[in-house]
């Protein structure tokens, strides 16, 4: 490569050398008496100082932009994910162990639940569940524990107040904390249990009968 | 003028000129490039009014600028840079104006270098008029081979120096040189047979 051109530049040899030969151009006599003036009296025309390369504002402008454009599609671009119909749900049986009493094909639960409005009567309801019937198997959260249970045997003897009945999702009666999976006992009732629970209410019942009647002597003149 | 400052390289004196901004290094800077640079510019423009006011910018712009220098750079590569980039962008305008100008009166238009065929050959030879006809060819070669000719051919900057000024690689700098010359000798045929 460098033979090349050196080739060709001793062909142009006379050419260069009259180019290295023409009359040198200078600057008029006034070239810097003009200059310097312009300087003093800061007369710098059109021209400006040269920006920095790297400028912030350059930098952060198109850079907001793109992020902000980001942001806006994960908002509004449509999820992939389709949203459920409810109304096509399948819905499934519930544990039968925990509902079914295995006994007794139409099983029969009880659920007391203390009435924040009937504060002397006790409210009793008692819903009876077909094991066949197809429930949603829902997760629940339990709001039972010690602290909202209702002492049988202070209802009982008349300790109980306002705020225990209130509180109260279960009955307990003597020492025993009743185990329970959601609003069902675990365990499967069995008749005995059940004949347990219902002379307990029914004792609870007479004794209420009976203060009230009391109460009614007692107010007597 | 200082004595101690006339010695010191161009580098050492822009450097005082930055640090200290010290007028006396750049009114020196400014006396050793200003010819070097107006002889440039005339053989690219070829207008002497147009190039005066374009070297005189290149000063002020050195002067408004004078950060933007780093020292591991020549500041003759540098301060050619400058000169070429204001003599491109005249060039532009002109061409710019060209196109729009609705003026069409003989007197404007320039005589054509064919128009000396018709002199004799005594008179060719001729040193001034030779120039005149080299000066005119130079000026109707391409811009970007006319830039690297001028700069390598007539103000005797080396290829790593015309690279620099120019960012272009070595090679390519070579090149148009070689296209610039071949153009050159085209229009001057009747001068250099080949």
């Amino acid at each position: 490569m460098k033979t090349i051109y050196n080739e060709k530049q001793n062909k142009h040899s006379k050419m260069i050398k009259d180019l290295q030969n023409l009359p040198r151009v200078e600057t008029p006599e006034n070239f810097e008496y003009n200059l310097m003036t312009r300087i003093k009296n800061k007369n710098f025309g059109n021209i400006e100082k040269a920006k920095p390369v790297f400028n912030w504002v350059r930098f952060l402008a198109p850079s907001a932009v793109a992020v902000t454009t980001i942001i806006l599609l994960f908002i509004f671009l449509p999820s992939s994910q389709q949203t459920d119909n409810p109304l096509l749900y399948q819905t499934q049986k519930l544990d039968s162990q925990s509902i079914v009493n295995k006994s007794d094909a139409a099983g029969k639960e009880i659920i007391n639940q203390p009435s924040s409005k009937q504060n002397s009567n006790s409210a009793i309801s008692e819903r009876s569940v077909d094991p066949n019937y197809p429930i949603q198997n829902i997760s629940p959260r339990i709001p039972f524990g010690a602290s909202r249970s209702v002492s049988l045997d202070d209802y009982i003897s008349g300790g109980n107040n306002p705020r225990n009945l209130q509180r109260g999702n279960i009955v307990n009666s003597g020492n025993e904390s009743v185990p329970s999976d959601r609003f069902f006992v675990v365990e499967n009732p069995d008749q005995n249990t059940l004949k347990k629970y219902r002379a307990q209410v029914d004792s609870l019942k007479k004794a209420q009968m009976k203060a009230d009647s009391l109460k009614k002597v007692q107010k007597m003149p | 003028m200082n004595k101690r400052l006339t010695e010191l390289k161009d580098e050492e004196l822009i450097k005082e000129f930055q640090d200290s901004n010290t007028l006396e290094a750049y009114e020196i800077l400014v006396k050793r490039y200003k010819d070097s640079l107006m002889n440039f510019v005339y053989r690219f423009v070829g207008d002497r009014d147009a190039c005066t006011d374009i070297v005189q910018d290149t000063m002020i712009k050195f002067y408004l600028n004078k950060d933007s220098y780093r020292s591991f750079a020549k500041f003759s590569t540098w301060i050619y840079t400058i000169a070429g980039n204001l003599a491109k962008n005249e060039l532009k305008r002109r061409r710019r104006r060209v196109i729009f100008s609705i003026s069409n009166s003989d007197d404007e238009r320039t005589p054509q270098i064919e128009d000396k065929m018709f002199l004799s050959p005594e008179k060719l030879t001729d040193g001034e008029i030779k120039s005149e006809i080299i000066e005119k060819a130079l000026l109707k070669v391409k811009p970007v081979y006319r830039e690297v000719v001028i700069l390598r051919d007539i103000q005797n900057l080396s290829y790593e120096e015309i690279s620099e000024i120019t960012g272009l690689a070595i090679g390519t700098v070579k090149s148009r040189i070689n296209r610039g010359r071949a153009q050159l000798q085209k229009l001057l045929k009747h001068i250099y047979k080949e």
